[in-house]
């Protein structure tokens, strides 16, 4: 070798960078045999271990590790024409829902698509749909809206789903303490949804100012203030016995009368009852998304004391953001009691708050397309998985995987998988030290 | 050159994706599990009887107690050398597992639902997991036979379909109550629940017939705890109220809960200086209530039943030794009442068989021939009462031993 | 009043409480005052101390009965192994989940989310790995009431628990004032830019201030799952209660979070006299909301680099 060549190629292989890469590749793969290793045995805490690691199926995730790794490390050279096709792809789809005439196509397809579906899919799917895709993919958008669009980190949003359960059984009288007076059951809905929302604004106010870490921990504390409530409280919850006997909607107004039905075939009237008004929170929430509420959520959003400054009130606005998610999730909770007929508090607990979280994350926060992509496809995910009954997965280990994808997600693509163009540059700034990104930052209550 | 472009791509990509997504949605509306329908093995119409329970999960060995029961009489029926004889039709076994929950429970209810072949369920086992999923089950009138969900509010509901073959909890409180105030002739007890739904109802029927009997008592609910994945509750909680408990200077804790909580609050109890008796109910009647909290503290614990042991010989011996042979374990909590119930299920198929063919057999005339059914069990005589509910009630008593054995003490 | 009855039980229960609540407060804090970080994820690592412990201590004792001097030797090498396993997770969730984030200067949110994944994948990784089931930790010593005060027990484990907390925080506070790590951690947590500047090594500060905190939560995992066993859930509650702890004596607050960590075990304690035990947490859960809303910065409110 010459003096006067540069380094080797085998010498920039071992350039410390691509070595850590490499490093963080197979401990990444190892980690994921674990993952997907058998379950360990009671009592032999090192079983599951061995017969993940020491095992034959090992060395397939270590060769998927440094064919990952060759991926990451000479995507550059690649084939050319390969990514030259991937990217005119993305611009060409890009370009293309720019233009309004194809956008409202395809969300015209979409809807003839979402209502057509569910008639096709055995009960089974059916109620997947119903009770784990849309139910979820509703609270992912109100969520979205207190994380995404103004930035709050809500842990304890489950607990206004809690509320609206509640209210629903309230006016059905299915509660020991019994409504003033009859409902029609049409509108159990509003007034459920307006008390989940006053219960948002009554939590919100004194706690919105505070900032993002300690409104996380607060929330959660809320969320676990009011799950232990409802379970000792038995004689206006009915306590840790629940609830049962819970009306199922029905309209009765204006001649018109539909009753929706029990049980099994309760399933499409439910879903297209969700439909509706998830397709109504999507127009609303794009609406607020390009109106003042929401250049002043982002505004709050990137720049909390510059906002203040140009004469918004953060906190105003923060409660708005707050209001609306709870009251989405709210209407979540309606249906959900109206349909099950029975609420067991103990079921809402922290982890069903995280799980949305995970989803809003995980699709995009900010990004309407995304919390929908986001929660429809991991709920579809781990149903497919579970129903199917694939050998390596177990659904025990569900929040294994999912706790897992939070890390990766915040480390490799915190935007989300969907995200708004606007996050994106947003957290790309905040990386190089202009703005903040998110309402955690700036307060003036930090200590 | 946008359009070109556009076409070109939707040809390339979007046919391939939207075929293949049909095919995904055709193929899942076919992936549910279900076993052989009618037309199975040879030319005999096969059923499916299936259970519903938790397989899985801190509570997971009463599930399996009565899993295991239920298929070993399924498989002892196809043998044809059963109490049956020879049956016209072929009977599968199916097992699925709510975890106790009733967020689990409803769409495990649906995929029953959904499965044509399965013509009457045992289960569900936990009486939340009832609540949430019976409607369904009403729904498509698809019997369900519990072998254990205990809580009275099951009956009042006005399902048709639901039958339970062990006594409500409005007959194991009262029951106990009276055990403690006439056979232990303790004055005062200290209530207990864990903030589930069974242990609510179960402690609230037990205070009021308690305090009819003149006894005085203080009821407090300490949650189940994250430990025991049983609650919200932290197991600091239990020195706090295990003072409380020993200042009160009650004669007895009667504990409604599991056997998990149970243990961490008895080594509580026991630490603080509780020198009184501990008393608990079913949920609490398996050794690992024993290993839990050590056999020193858990000896002389009673524990009430509305399931028996089996007389180990006779008739049931074949049961256990079968059970073990099966399962790789004992018999336990309930496996018994599950194996009765199976049978009953069995028993209404052969006559339904006889009077409308082997192959006509249908969900609703299951119902209709449990509602009317008498059928002598290893635990029971089963007969239903209109609401569901067995007729005839029995409790029982079991004791644990200083080395830790349990043991039934006779009937409350 | 309500409390006069079962007073000194309660005091005391409350106190043993408190000194476990205080160890893991002090994880949070010193991670707080390096980073401006809510470690979510602490509560596992409290969870690895628990079976750390249980693993060393299963293979240590057989069915035999310590007393005496072995049981101090079996404690000390239980609290060991616990801290060890503490320390190591610590220091690989600041490795694995942090640091990759501080490398590319993420939003602080990415922060928090990153710790609340971690949290719930380590937490159910362990009940995949170990079981479901709690898995009682053979007893290192014998636990009695080994004397009365006003009539109220004290037994063994409140001892060993109060001797062990003690002996740690002494330690914790010569290593903050005295060593040059201390120094180090001081003056991240006062300026991390400045520091740096001085020679500090950041990266090295801060992955050994995880590690510390993470030694003290897990020997505190340790001590809360002697009676009641090990297992994977057992970390969400005492982790949120001591976080409360640590908020309330003010966060970054060293000393804040051991009296904190105290005051909070005791008035919990002491108002199950006046509640049912089933608002217990609630109380705990209210404290929290009050201080945060009322009084942020705490009871003391200073910072890590003023303090010790």
């Amino acid at each position: 070798m010459s003096v006067h060549e540069g380094p080797s190629r085998l010498n920039r292989l071992r350039d410390s960078r691509d070595f850590r890469r490499l490093g963080a590749c197979v401990f990444g793969m190892l980690v994921l045999a674990l993952v997907t290793g058998p379950e360990g045995i009671q009592g032999n805490p090192t079983y599951g271990v061995i017969q993940s690691w020491l095992r034959p199926r090992v060395v397939g995730f270590l060769i998927a590790a440094v064919v990952l790794w060759a991926l990451m490390t000479f995507w550059g050279r690649l084939s050319g024409r390969i990514r030259a096709e991937v990217v005119e792809v993305a611009d060409v789809g890009r370009r293309l829902f720019e233009s309004r005439l194809p956008r409202f196509g395809t969300y015209l397809l979409l809807i003839v698509l979402a209502v057509l579906l569910p008639q096709i899919l055995s009960g089974t799917w059916q109620e997947i749909t119903v009770d784990q895709i849309g139910t979820y993919v509703l609270l992912a958008l109100g969520l979205n809206v207190v994380v995404g669009f103004a930035g709050l980190l809500d842990l304890g949003y489950i607990a206004f789903y809690l509320i609206g359960a509640y209210s629903t059984a309230y006016w059905s009288g299915a509660l020991p303490v019994q409504p003033p007076f009859d409902l029609n059951p049409f509108f159990i809905i509003p007034f459920a949804v307006l008390a989940a929302m006053l219960t948002g604004v009554i939590l919100g106010t004194p706690t919105l100012r505070l900032r993002g870490d300690y409104l996380a921990i607060v929330t959660l504390g809320f969320g676990e203030i009011i799950q232990i409530v409802a379970t000792n409280l038995q004689g206006v919850t009915g306590g840790a016995e629940g609830v049962i006997g819970i009306r199922h909607f029905s309209v009765n107004l204006f001649g018109v009368r539909y009753a929706w039905p029990v049980g099994a075939t309760a399933n499409l009237p439910y879903y297209y009852l969700l439909l509706g008004f998830v397709v109504v929170a999507l127009v609303i929430f794009h609406l607020l998304e390009h109106s003042r509420v929401g250049r002043a959520w982002t505004a709050i959003r990137e720049d909390e004391v510059a906002a203040a400054a140009c004469g918004i009130n953060p906190l105003k606005y923060k409660i708005m953001a707050f209001a609306i998610g709870a009251s989405t999730s709210g209407f979540a909770g309606v249906l959900f009691a109206s349909k099950i007929g029975f609420i067991d508090p103990t079921e809402f607990s922290v982890q069903m708050s995280i799980l949305v979280l995970i989803l809003v994350v995980f699709g995009g926060q900010g990004s309407l397309a995304g919390a929908l992509v986001g929660a429809a496809f991991i709920q579809w995910g781990q149903n497919f998985l579970r129903v199917l009954n694939v050998g390596w997965y177990n659904e025990q280990d569900l929040y294994v995987y999912l706790g897992g994808l939070l890390v990766v997600m915040m480390i490799f693509r915190p935007q989300g998988v969907l995200p708004s163009r606007r996050r994106s540059r947003e957290i790309g700034l905040a990386e190089h030290g202009i703005g903040t990104a998110d309402a955690m930052s700036a307060g003036e209550t930090a200590p | 050159m946008l359009r070109v472009a556009i076409v070109r791509r939707i040809v390339r990509y979007a046919v391939p994706l939207v075929v293949g997504g049909v095919c995904l949605a055709a193929c899942s509306s076919s992936s549910s599990p279900s076993p052989s329908t009618t037309g199975g093995s040879g030319s005999l119409p096969s059923y499916t009887i299936a259970y519903e329970g938790p397989l899985s999960g801190g509570d997971a060995q009463l599930g399996l107690n009565m899993k295991f029961a239920v298929e070993l009489a399924i498989n002892q029926a196809n043998s044809g050398t059963s109490q049956f004889g020879k049956l016209p039709f072929k009977l599968n076994f199916l097992g699925e597992d709510d975890q106790g929950s009733p967020s689990v429970s409803p769409s495990v209810a649906t995929s029953l639902v959904d499965n044509s072949s399965v013509i009457a369920v045992v289960g569900p086992a936990f009486s939340g997991a009832t609540k949430a999923a019976e409607p369904t089950f009403s729904g498509a009138n698809l019997a369900t036979v519990t072998p254990s969900a205990t809580n009275p509010a099951l009956a009042t509901q006005g399902w048709s379909n639901f039958f339970r073959v062990v006594a409500d909890d409005n007959a194991q409180g009262p029951a106990d109550a009276q055990y403690i105030a006439n056979t232990l002739h303790i004055k005062s007890v200290y209530v207990v629940n864990d903030a589930s739904a069974y242990a609510v109802g179960l402690t609230a029927a037990f205070a009021s017939e308690a305090r009819s009997l003149g006894m005085t008592v203080t009821s407090e609910q300490v949650p189940g705890t994250t430990q025991c994945s049983e609650g919200t509750g932290s197991v600091t909680e239990y020195p706090a109220s295990a003072t409380k408990v020993v200042s009160s200077g009650a004669g007895a804790l009667y504990y409604g809960g599991y056997y998990c909580g149970f243990a961490d609050f008895a080594k509580a109890l026991r630490s603080a200086g509780f020198k009184g008796q501990l008393f608990s109910d079913d949920g609490s009647l398996d050794p690992h209530y024993v290993s839990g909290a050590g056999a020193t503290v858990a000896s002389g614990t009673l524990i009430s039943c509305p399931c028996q042991t089996l007389a180990s010989s006779g008739p049931a011996s074949a049961f256990i030794s079968q059970f073990k042979t099966l399962a790789g374990f004992a018999v336990g909590t309930y496996s018994a009442e599950s194996y009765d119930a199976t049978n009953t299920i069995i028993k209404a198929l052969k006559s339904l068989a006889a009077t409308d063919g082997a192959s006509k057999i249908t969900r609703a005339g299951v119902v209709q021939g449990l509602k009317s059914i008498t059928f002598v069990g290893l635990t029971k005589t089963i007969k239903f009462k209109s609401n569901g509910d067995i007729a005839g009630t029995a409790e029982y008593v079991y004791k644990v031993g200083p080395s830790g054995t349990i043991s039934e003490v006779g009937p409350a | 009043m309500c409390f006069t009855q079962n007073f000194w039980s309660l005091l005391i229960e409350g106190l043993a409480n408190g000194f476990i609540y205080a160890l893991i407060a002090l994880g949070y804090t010193l991670v707080y005052g390096v980073l401006r970080l809510i470690n979510f994820a602490h509560s596992e690592v409290f969870m690895s101390g628990a079976f750390g412990g249980l693993f060393v201590l299963q293979n240590l004792i057989g069915s035999r009965q310590p007393g005496g001097l072995t049981s101090v030797w079996l404690v000390a090498i239980g609290i060991a192994g616990a801290a060890a396993a503490g320390g190591a997770v610590a220091f690989l969730l600041e490795r694995v989940a942090y640091r990759p984030l501080r490398r590319r200067n993420a939003p602080r949110l990415a922060f928090l989310i990153s710790a609340i994944g971690a949290s719930y994948f380590l937490y159910n990784l362990a009940g995949k790995e170990f079981g479901r089931q709690a898995i009682n930790i053979p007893a290192p010593f014998t636990n009695g009431t080994v004397f009365t005060v006003f009539g109220a027990p004290v037994q063994t484990y409140y001892l060993v628990v109060a001797a062990v907390t003690i002996v740690l925080l002494v330690l914790l506070d010569r290593v903050v004032a005295k060593t040059r790590l201390g120094q180090g951690i001081r003056s991240v947590a006062q300026d991390a830019e400045t520091a740096s500047l001085m020679g500090v090594n950041i990266d090295r500060t801060i992955s050994l201030t995880f590690v510390i905190g993470g030694l003290l939560g897990g020997a505190a995992g340790f001590l809360y799952a002697l009676p009641v066993g090990a297992v994977f859930t057992i970390g969400f509650t005492p982790g949120l209660k001591a976080f409360t702890a640590a908020v309330l004596g003010g966060i970054g607050n060293v000393r804040g979070a051991m009296i904190g960590g105290l005051l909070l075990g005791v008035v919990e304690n002491l108002s199950v006299a006046c509640i049912s035990t089933s608002w217990r947490d609630v109380v705990a859960f209210g404290i929290l909301v009050i201080v945060l809303m009322f009084r942020p910065t705490g009871l003391f409110g200073e910072r890590l680099g003023r303090s010790a």
